[in-house]
């Protein structure tokens, strides 16, 4: 059982993960919580629906989702955040809040009210042994995880463009005074954060079958928890804070006891971190 | 002069009098409407929406069911209808829309416990009757004479859930997962005291928030304590999530749930994992006498959607105003006394026995399973010992 609880830890805190790693990637270059990307990662979930339900192609699914998602995410950003950038960070923050509500309801309006289902079958074959049990959507969770967290490695450890990333991470002005074209960087950041979150949306409707309107409110602020845990703006520390957040949640749930709802087990994590190392777990003080 | 200008004035106002008494009588002759107004309110928006437009709908075919045989005495029906947005704040003030604007003579309620609450005592306040439809907080009856419910008051449908798990299902040793709402646990905790006197074996009994879609630690838990039937309180997307959940971990024992997931959607989120499922409801759609079939029939070929509890409990709620309109009258007062006074009523959810003095309903539970991707009879619970409220 043992085994099989931490196997079903590491399947959340992979969700977790995927959906906080856009905004990861978005703060640590713009220092802007970007809440309405759980807006992004719903309408992720909604194109999925509406391209797998009549393809029947999960591949397909995904891919429309995270162009749909990217586009939207450009425009998040030259409309919402770009006007506001050299404001007070409490005015992005605000904006970001009123778009993701805004959202919300957009949804609700066009989708309507109702949970959708996205019944996803996968091929891939399951993982059964006599103490731990995983289904092939609950590995292909883990791999997308995996694989996302390795391309972004890549990305930013291995090209032109992930060293402009982390300059302009470190000091946008000095990045922009050495030549790079911070706005760029910044609009790739959106782009693929926003890209992952489509992914995310399609993964989390698809794992439990249902995509409603509100889907995005949870997540919406334990992203947060999952970023100040991992310490802002590293990806590899979101992806271990994501899969900490996870285990926490569900073994708290098995050995403490469910009196402590799993939402305020994020939270409470959050706190003692804040208080305890305020950078986070991988993150370096600014 | 003066005189004659005195009896002229005289005559005139021995006219206006009886001008006065004329019309002063015709305010005495008993007052005939030409139609009388039923207010229902639903969650039409907002998170619990599938089910507002269940209880509105229902609502709607009830009341043309009655003016298409002519109204009641006579008298055509007039149904308004009304969004509470899944809110007490919202039902607060479509109460007093409904009692002071639009002067309904009787509420009925196809919304959850939660803007029913708030509704009871306006209506209690104002004399008007009001009838929940499938509301099952304790407040709502207790709101005073005026409220009444027709679906099981939670003790009732854990009793009957506990019956079933003992009487057809045989179970040994159960597990328990509930919704951490009023209505979840009131029935989860029910089930346990009772499975318990009858020598059950209770493994573990877990409360989960409301909303909650991942259950894979807590019926991984369950999986490894070997339960022979797992008891879930939750309505359907939670229900949904579990079926799923059991399916995902490999739990495979009987899974007996509760009119919460008595919903099309219930079907539709879990699939083929809701396959087997056991639940305690209000409705059974294998009931073959012609007033449920009829309803049936009509309410899917007419929304395309098949009826589920929250849909027949309306449409029973509004045919119980109607018949104590046709035997009381249409005064509120008149309305409440033979609500209280009803007897023997068929209903699509059954034979409504009577109403206990507080207000609740006494009729058998139904118990369902899902075959081929559609509720079916599995059992009854009519036991008088399980089927009474206490009061």
């Amino acid at each position: 059982m043992v085994v099989q609880q931490i196997a079903n830890g590491v399947v959340l805190g992979s969700l977790y993960a995927l959906v906080a790693l856009g905004l990861t990637l978005v703060y640590g270059v713009l220092r802007i919580l970007h809440v309405a990307h759980a807006g992004v990662f719903v309408l992720g979930a909604y194109v999925g629906v509406l391209v797998y339900l009549p393809t029947g192609s999960l591949a397909l699914a995904i891919v429309s989702a995270a162009v749909v998602c990217s586009l939207a995410g450009l425009i998040m950003y030259r409309f919402l955040y770009r006007p506001v950038l050299g404001r007070p960070p409490l005015v992005p923050l605000i904006i970001s809040i009123g778009a993701f509500m805004f959202l919300e309801d957009l949804y609700r309006l066009v989708m309507g009210p109702y949970i959708k289902s996205l019944p996803v079958t996968i091929r891939a074959a399951g993982f059964e042994t006599a103490a731990v049990r995983l289904t092939g959507y609950q590995l292909f969770i883990v791999a997308a995880a995996a694989g996302l967290l390795l391309g972004l490695w890549w990305l930013m450890r291995g090209t032109r463009l992930g060293l402009a990333w982390r300059a302009s991470a470190q000091d946008l002005e000095t990045a922009a005074a050495h030549g790079i074209n911070t706005d760029v960087i910044i609009g790739v950041c959106f782009v693929i954060g926003s890209a992952i979150a489509a992914v995310a949306g399609v993964m989390v409707g698809g794992y439990y079958n249902q995509v409603y309107p509100s889907m995005g409110s949870v997540p919406a602020y334990k992203a947060l928890a999952v970023i100040v845990l991992g310490g802002m703006g590293s990806v590899p520390g979101t992806v271990i804070a994501g899969l900490a957040l996870g285990l926490a949640e569900t073994l708290t749930m098995v050995w403490v006891g469910t009196f402590l709802p799993r939402d305020a087990i994020a939270f409470l994590v959050l706190i003692l971190m804040l208080l305890v190392k305020p950078t986070g777990l991988l993150g370096r003080a600014s | 002069m003066s005189a004659y200008r005195g009896k002229w004035v005289n005559a005139l106002l021995a006219g206006l009098l009886i001008v006065a008494l004329a019309f002063s009588f015709a305010g005495c002759k008993p007052k005939e409407p030409q139609v009388v107004k039923i207010g229902v309110f639903a969650p039409i928006t907002g998170p619990a929406a599938a089910d507002g437009a269940a209880a509105t709908n229902a609502a709607i075919l009830a009341v043309e069911k009655v003016n298409n045989a002519g109204g009641i005495n006579g008298v055509k029906v007039e149904l308004l209808t009304y969004d509470d947005q899944f809110s007490s704040a919202q039902a607060v003030a479509v109460a007093h829309q409904m009692i002071e604007r639009d002067g309904v003579v009787a509420i009925v309620s196809g919304s959850y416990s939660t803007p029913t609450r708030a509704v009871a005592p306006i209506a209690q306040e104002a004399k008007i009757p009001l009838v929940a439809g499938y509301a099952v907080h304790p407040d709502i009856t207790a709101a005073g004479d005026f409220c009444f419910r027709n679906s099981f008051v939670g003790t009732v449908q854990g009793l009957a859930a506990a019956e079933v798990a003992v009487r057809d299902l045989g179970a040994k040793k159960v597990s328990i997962l509930m919704v951490d709402t009023d209505f979840g646990r009131i029935l989860g905790e029910t089930f346990k005291q009772t499975v318990e006197a009858r020598g059950v074996k209770v493994l573990s009994i877990d409360a989960y928030p409301y909303g909650e879609k991942d259950f894979s630690a807590l019926l991984t838990k369950i999986k490894g304590l070997n339960p022979d039937l797992l008891y879930a309180t939750g309505y359907y997307a939670e229900g949904a999530a579990i079926a799923l959940g059991a399916q995902t971990v490999g739990l495979t024992c009987q899974i007996l749930g509760m009119e919460g997931m008595d919903s099309p959607k219930f079907l539709e989120l879990g699939g083929a994992a809701t396959e087997g499922i056991i639940i305690t409801t209000n409705l059974n759609r294998d009931d073959m006498r012609p007033i449920a079939q009829e309803f049936l029939q009509a309410y899917e070929s007419r929304f395309n959607v098949p009826a589920d509890m929250v849909a027949a409990s309306t449409y029973d709620a509004i045919l119980i105003v109607c018949e104590a309109m046709r035997v009381g009258g249409f005064e509120p007062q008149a309305i409440r006394d033979a609500i209280a006074g009803l007897t023997n009523f068929e209903g699509v959810t059954g034979v409504i026995q009577a109403f206990t003095p507080s207000g609740e309903v006494i009729k058998p539970v139904q118990v369902q399973i899902v075959r081929d991707g559609a509720f079916h009879f599995f059992s009854v619970v009519d036991d008088p010992a399980i089927i009474t409220p206490p009061n």
